[in-house]
Formats: structure tokens, C-alpha cells, sequence
């Protein structure tokens, strides 16, 4: 469904060419749980961006259903993700002027009010629906991102360090969340903490913008991240 | 109901600029402020020549002929439009003229006592729309004045106060010219027996006032009078004379003032545009993530500008409620307890303070689609941007 083909995004730092990430090809399949794990600078997250579109790689091509995605216009690419695509970023942003269950309707996917309450309740969230983000802990206002991600039922989301600003436990539950919760959606997370991946089909290990470790065979690896 | 309003479309203008209101309102305010002080400075300034033209408008009614050079020649001037009036004369009057002050926002303003007989001091007053008179007219030959309201108003006069005496010395006469009756009409008209300024007053010549029949051909006739004397011994005092030289009089008056409301709004505007671009500087987390999770930046360009349209335009709007307001209350406190013109829906003062909204929303959006153009949203949600 989504596929990177030598896909490189290098830039200049002081007159010097820098790889973010260097020659990567992966291929997500629908429905698949895709965790990227390297340290802090491996290129993890910019790999996330070239993927989602965010990014244009410098050199090879990102697809998705045979679609070049760098070949969009900036409208088709924008269009794209708020139709296809879910997003969980590091940092729980919420708008503060909207409640937890305006910020889940700000994506104009084909999701109801209802919908975003339904999911707000299997979040654990129902009763903070009409609560706004400074009235929310940390790992609340996460949650609501998870939800925001997974309304309307995009085909792949992505997810950037989801639980970088939470505690342990708090990121273990937001990412049991986000991967019972996807549906038939893929889930494509980058983290650096191995333990957070326990229940992703296959993980991607980045180093310096390279992968280290040979893709583990999709879902005929039962505990992949186990391998790391 | 906001909330369920809101959950249908979120991104609303009015709901960013309802729920943020600490900084909607004090934008608004500032627009509002400067509308209000523009449009009542404007209006203010307006009044001057507005006062000119209530204060004289009675000469509207009427052409006022005097002789010069020859005191005797004023029949001979009367009779001479009579005969060769382009228009259908109602009434010729003889009368003798004193002169007095009226009060205005700026000084004092010379005014004209007419002397008349009793049968013109009626017609005259009908003339200048008097529908009755509160007292009574002067006895023939006494020291007697009727005013209007407006002049009673503006000199504080009462039925028993002097018109004209000894002891003004703007208006000064030999004996105490008491007011008698006052005219109920929005003209301002001072009139006494033609007898008395005859007996007391310098210089001994005879004026004439010409009414057309049909009162809008009056301006025609003073027109022809101004052309066809012009040469001779002969002086004609026309409304469109004090119109020509009251709008010379203030043309270089309004060339300032549109130097200083220029810079004013200069000011105004460079103000306004640098808060609204810290406002927006405070959303760029928000926009950020709304254009990383995938709205256009078209899409966000358009929003903040349709809430910043909202904005001005509202402010504009409240800013003249608040100046129409705000002169209505200056013209009941100040203007109309002394009869001072002054218009509290002046368009001209109105119009004045729309370059205002479009300045403000031009530099704006300027500066808005500036930031926009190589805004990345990707530093927002890697924090590199907060």
C-alpha cells in the first residue's frame, strides 16, 4: 500500500551533505503495525515524514497505491493526508480554545460527532469529551491526539514518538490504544524505546539514516521486537 | 449549543475569535478607538462650516441688495431687478440693517439685525418658516426685537433681555433693545422696527431684500443679481456667496487635516498590524500542526483572514455605533444648549474612517501570507518552532 523505493533526504549543514536517511526501502502492507526504532538522530522520524508526505526525499521515490507521492502538488499531498492519513506526534498538540472532542473534529474525514465520542469513551475519555486541553494531565491530552489519528478511519497513521512526553505506563496504554483501536488501518510508529513495539508485525531499525537490520518478515515474525 | 455548534466545524472563525476573546477584544477596541477618533474629529471640524452655513442660512430666502458709493441709489437698484428679473418676484423689502455677534465653537460670528415695518416683519418671519411666536412682535418705533430660538439659545436671551444697549459692546445700541417675543423656527432671525434703526442707528441707508415667488428659483435670481451688477454701484449679499467663501475658507483647513488623518491612520495601521502579527506569531503551533495533519495553507490563509476581516470590519462597525453615539452625546451637552451645529450622522466623517479597516486588513493579510509563504510545518511538530 505504501512503499519507499531508495528513498534518501540529505541537506547541507555548513557546506557539507548531511543524510537524514539514506537509500531506505520498506513497503507497508494494509492492516500492518510497522514499528521504526533507532536512537535519538538515527533519521527515524524523518523517514515518518518522507513516508506521510510531509518530507520530499532528495533522491528515490515514496508510493502509495502506486502513486507517487513527492510527484503530488502540495494541495494533493495536503488532501491526502487529512482523507488517508492519521497523525500522533510527540507532543500531545491540542488547539487550547477547543474541548477534547472539537480538536478530534477539526479532521473533515468522513467521521460523525458521535464517532469522535465513541472513541473519546474507548479511550476512557467520554466524560472529559467537553473538557478543554489545560483542563487535561499530559496522558489525557495524548489520548485525545490517538483519537483525533484515528477518526474517520484513515488508512495509515502515523505515529512520531507518541509516547516521548508520557511516563512508561501511560505511553504502553496509548499504544495498546492506537493498535487495538486502527481497525483495518496500518500503523506505521517511530520510537526509540523497544518496548513500545511489543505488538508490531515487523520493526525497522534506523542508525545514521541507514537500516542496520533486515526487515522481519511481516506477520510470520510473531514477536519481532523481541529480535532487537 | 456553542459546543455542538462548534464540534460541526471547529475551525469557524467566530468560534477561534469567541473563545480567545482576551485578545479579540482588545484588537477590537483599538479599531473601535481610532474610528470614533477619527470620524469625531472629522465631524467636529465639519461642524465649523456647518455653523457658518445654519447660522446664515437664513439669506437662503432672500437676495440682499445694498447700494454703494450712493446711499440714495437703493429704489433705483430694487426697481431695476424688478423690471429685468429673470425670475417672478413675491416681495420687494425696504429695510435698514444693525449689527450684532453670534457665539460659534470658534468665536464669535458677525449677525444682522433687520429692520422692518410691521407688515414686512411678518412677511419676513413667515419667510424664515416662523410657525408662532412666543410673546409678541415690537411696537412700531420701540426699542422692541423678536428672535428666534436658535438665536435665543445661542446669546441666552429671554423675553426682557437686551438685544441691543449701552453697555454691549457687540451689539451696542443707544438705548436697551429688549426682546419681545421669540420666533419659533430653526432659522436664526433678529429683527426690530425699521423706525428705531432709523432714529438711532449709523449709517443712514436703505437695503432691499428680493424673494423670487417660487422659492427654488431664489438661488437663479441671486445669481443673476451677482452678475448684472457687478461693475455698477451696487452690492449683492447672496447663500451661494458665504458657500463659495466658506468652502475657500476651509480648504486649506481640510488639506491638514487630511495630512494628519493620513498619518494617523499610518500609525493606526503599522500599530494594529504589528499586534495582529504577534497574535498570529502566538499560533504557530496551531497552524503547524493543522497544515502537518493536512489543511492547506491556503486553506489556513483563508481562515486567519476571514478572522481578521471579522475583526475590522466589526471593530469599524462598532466604531461608528460609538462615534455616532459619542457626537450625539457632545451635540445634547455641548452643541445644542447653544445652538451649535453640528450633524452626528455625518458621512463625511464616516467615510473618513474607512481607510482605516481597509489599511489594517491590507497590511494584515501582507504580512500573513509573508509568514505563510515558507512556513514549515514540520519544525512545529519536531518543536524546533514553538
Amino acid at each position: 500500500m505504501l512503499r519507499a523505493v531508495h528513498a534518501s533526504l540529505n541537506y547541507q549543514d555548513h557546506g557539507r551533505d548531511v543524510f537524514a536517511c539514506r537509500d531506505i526501502s520498506i513497503d507497508v502492507q494494509a492492516n500492518e503495525f510497522v514499528g521504526i526504532l533507532g536512537p535519538s538522530g538515527s533519521g527515524k522520524s524523518s523517514l515518518l515524514y518522507l513516508l506521510s508526505g510531509l518530507k520530499t526525499p532528495t533522491a528515490g521515490d515514496i508510493l502509495y497505491q502506486g502513486k507517487s507521492i513527492p510527484a503530488m502538488s502540495d494541495e494533493d499531498r495536503s488532501r491526502l493526508r487529512i482523507e488517508e492519513f492519521g497523525f500522533v506526534f510527540q507532543q500531545p498538540f491540542l488547539l487550547g480554545y477547543l474541548t477534547a472532542l472539537e480538536n478530534i473534529s477539526v479532521i473533515p474525514r468522513a467521521g460523525s460527532p458521535n464517532e469522535a465520542h465513541e472513541l473519546l469513551e474507548q479511550l476512557g475519555m467520554g466524560a472529559k469529551a467537553h473538557r478543554f486541553p489545560h483542563e487535561l494531565s499530559g496522558g489525557e491530552r495524548q489520548r485525545v491526539c490517538v483519537a483525533r489519528a484515528l477518526y474517520g478511519r484513515p488508512k495509515i497513521i502515523f505515529a512520531d514518538e507518541p509516547t516521548a512526553a508520557l511516563d512508561h505506563k501511560n505511553g504502553v496504554s496509548t499504544v495498546n490504544l492506537l493498535n487495538r483501536l486502527r481497525g483495518e488501518g496500518s500503523l506505521v510508529m517511530v520510537t526509540h524505546d523497544p518496548t513500545m513495539l511489543d505488538g508490531a508485525d515487523r520493526v525497522i531499525r534506523l542508525a545514521d539514516g541507514e537500516m542496520t537490520a533486515p526487515i522481519l518478515g511481516g506477520h510470520e515474525s510473531a514477536e519481532p521486537t523481541r529480535d532487537i | 449549543m456553542t459546543r455542538s455548534r462548534a464540534a460541526t466545524n471547529p475551525l469557524a472563525p467566530l468560534t477561534y475569535l469567541r473563545r480567545n476573546a482576551g485578545k479579540t477584544i482588545p484588537l477590537t477596541v483599538v479599531i473601535v478607538m481610532a474610528v470614533m477618533l477619527v470620524s469625531g474629529i472629522i465631524s467636529m471640524i465639519n461642524s465649523i462650516p456647518l455653523s457658518i452655513r445654519t447660522i446664515y442660512a437664513y439669506s437662503q430666502k432672500f437676495t440682499g441688495v445694498t447700494p454703494r458709493g450712493d446711499a440714495t441709489r437703493t429704489q433705483v437698484i430694487l426697481n431695476e431687478i424688478k423690471a429685468k428679473s429673470p425670475v417672478a418676484i413675491d416681495r420687494v423689502i425696504t429695510c435698514r440693517t444693525a449689527g450684532t455677534v453670534v457665539q460659534s465653537i470658534v468665536g464669535k460670528w458677525p449677525f444682522f439685525i433687520l429692520g422692518l415695518s410691521p407688515d414686512d416683519m411678518t412677511y419676513y418671519l413667515r419667510l424664515q418658516n416662523a410657525t408662532d411666536i412666543d410673546g409678541r412682535l415690537p411696537k412700531p418705533g420701540a426699542a422692541e426685537a423678536v428672535v428666534s430660538e436658535p438665536v435665543a439659545r445661542n446669546l441666552r436671551l429671554k423675553i426682557g433681555s437686551n438685544l441691543l444697549g449701552p453697555k454691549l459692546d457687540d451689539g451696542f445700541s443707544p438705548n436697551n433693545v429688549k426682546v419681545v417675543g421669540i420666533a419659533k423656527t430653526d432659522q436664526w432671525v433678529m429683527v426690530v422696527p425699521i423706525e428705531y434703526l432709523r432714529a438711532y442707528h449709523f449709517p443712514p441707508v436703505d437695503l432691499g431684500i428680493v424673494v423670487a415667488k417660487n422659492p427654488a428659483e431664489q438661488d437663479r435670481l441671486d445669481r443673476w443679481a451677482d452678475k448684472h451688477f457687478k461693475g455698477q454701484r451696487a452690492a449683492i449679499l447672496a447663500y451661494f456667496q458665504i458657500e463659495k467663501n466658506t468652502d475657500e475658507m476651509f480648504r486649506t483647513l481640510y488639506q491638514i487635516l487630511n495630512v494628519v488623518i493620513g498619518t494617523l491612520v499610518i500609525v493606526i495601521t503599522f500599530m494594529m498590524g504589528m499586534l495582529i502579527n504577534i497574535y498570529q506569531s502566538q499560533r504557530i503551533v496551531e497552524f503547524g500542526l493543522l497544515q502537518a495533519i493536512g489543511y492547506t495553507k491556503r486553506q489556513i490563509l483563508y481562515r486567519v483572514l476571514t478572522e481578521t476581516a471579522m475583526v475590522v470590519v466589526v471593530g469599524w462597525l462598532l466604531g461608528l455605533l460609538a462615534a455616532y453615539g459619542l457626537l450625539n452625546v457632545a451635540n445634547a451637552t455641548l452643541m445644542a444648549p447653544r445652538a451649535y451645529a453640528i450633524n452626528p450622522v455625518d458621512k463625511v466623517a464616516y467615510l473618513y474612517s474607512l481607510p482605516l479597516p481597509v489599511a489594517i486588513l491590507v497590511v494584515a493579510a501582507a504580512t500573513i501570507t509573508v509568514r505563510f509563504k515558507n512556513f514549515d510545518p514540520i519544525g512545529v511538530v519536531e518543536r524546533r518552532i514553538v
